[in-house]
């Protein structure tokens, strides 16, 4: 019935990613709010406050994708900070983890297509969002997959891999 | 907009976070009452093949929930601990209708069932010591021995 749970990971590394995706996200956040909408398109991709929410998105993609050993900050964890530490007190399952970068990387796409379409506030509302989930994340030791997955599998906007067993 | 609105809207978007926070922390894991009668039997739930006499502890689950396995080990070293106590899991990952039946909305929860069956405490998150120790001794007082 319960899915093979894989490899398990040091749970201070998605801590850390969590971490340095609060300050990106502050940052978007203070930069679209300081700079009014461009007028043309062009302007807007190239606008600062795109920029750096896109460079949020390539870090969730990259997550989402290879999983979260291979996001930058993770690599950058393992290199920098892990050997400082010493053994990992908790290992983690990696998949509620990587859940939460899919979130992340929904709400970044979101976030650049709306303020690539011009709609006002709606790269400011992605990167709130996303500096709201990582504080949880990173300082309080939320898990959005303990909630937002049956949110989302009861609401039906994603459907579980296997079919419905009796 | 100028900078120190700028600054106040962001400075009210991480407090907005930092009081999320509190929030959940002070309500995650506290076990509520429910006087609704629903009663499971054996093989009314995947894994509930009979009850225990004293409580029997139905911990819902899925594969996205990082606080689910650390539940999992207390809530069986609870089992363990008491006598009358049984613990089972119940994955939720492929059965969002057993979700919705039950209005679960986050995992970990935990269903506590009396002897007969019956539901008679609901704990969201991860459950606290003190909160579940307190259900179980409401429903089966401690055997001097034990104590």
């Amino acid at each position: 019935m319960t899915d093979t749970a894989p490899k398990p990971i040091d749970s201070r590394g998605p801590r850390w990613v969590g971490g340095v995706t609060f300050v990106l996200a502050v940052a978007t956040l203070l930069i679209a709010l300081l700079i009014p909408l461009e007028d043309t398109l062009l302007g807007r991709i190239l606008s600062p406050e795109f920029l750096v929410l896109l460079v949020l998105w390539v870090l969730f993609t990259v997550g989402t994708v290879g999983g979260n050993r291979a996001h930058p900050v993770a690599i950058l964890f393992r290199l920098l900070v892990q050997p400082r530490l010493g053994k990992p007190a908790e290992l983690e399952d990696p998949r509620p983890p990587r859940f939460a970068l899919g979130i992340g990387f929904a709400l970044t796409t979101i976030g650049l297509v709306l303020h690539a379409s011009g709609v006002l506030y709606g790269l400011v509302v992605a990167a709130a969002l996303v500096v709201i989930a990582s504080f949880l994340q990173a300082f309080a030791g939320y898990c959005l997959g303990c909630q937002v997955y049956l949110l989302l599998v009861r609401g039906g906007l994603i459907r579980p891999k296997t079919p419905l067993l009796a | 907009m100028n900078v120190w609105a700028a600054i106040g809207v962001t400075a009210g978007i991480v407090a907005l976070a930092a009081v999320l926070a509190v929030v959940w922390r002070a309500t995650n894991g506290r076990a509520r009452s429910v006087d609704a009668d629903r009663t499971f039997t054996p093989g009314s739930l995947p894994g509930l093949d009979g009850l225990a006499p004293g409580a029997t502890l139905v911990q819902f689950s899925t594969a996205y929930c990082s606080n689910c396995p650390a539940t999992r080990r207390f809530l069986s070293r609870v089992a363990d601990e008491r006598g009358g106590v049984a613990h089972v899991d119940v994955d939720l990952t492929h059965r969002p209708d057993l979700a919705k039946r039950f209005g679960i909305l986050q995992t970990p929860t935990v269903f506590v069932l009396d002897g007969a069956g019956r539901l008679v405490s609901r704990i969201g998150g991860a459950p606290r010591r003190d909160e579940l120790v307190a259900v179980l001794d409401r429903l089966d007082p401690l055997p001097e021995w034990s104590i």
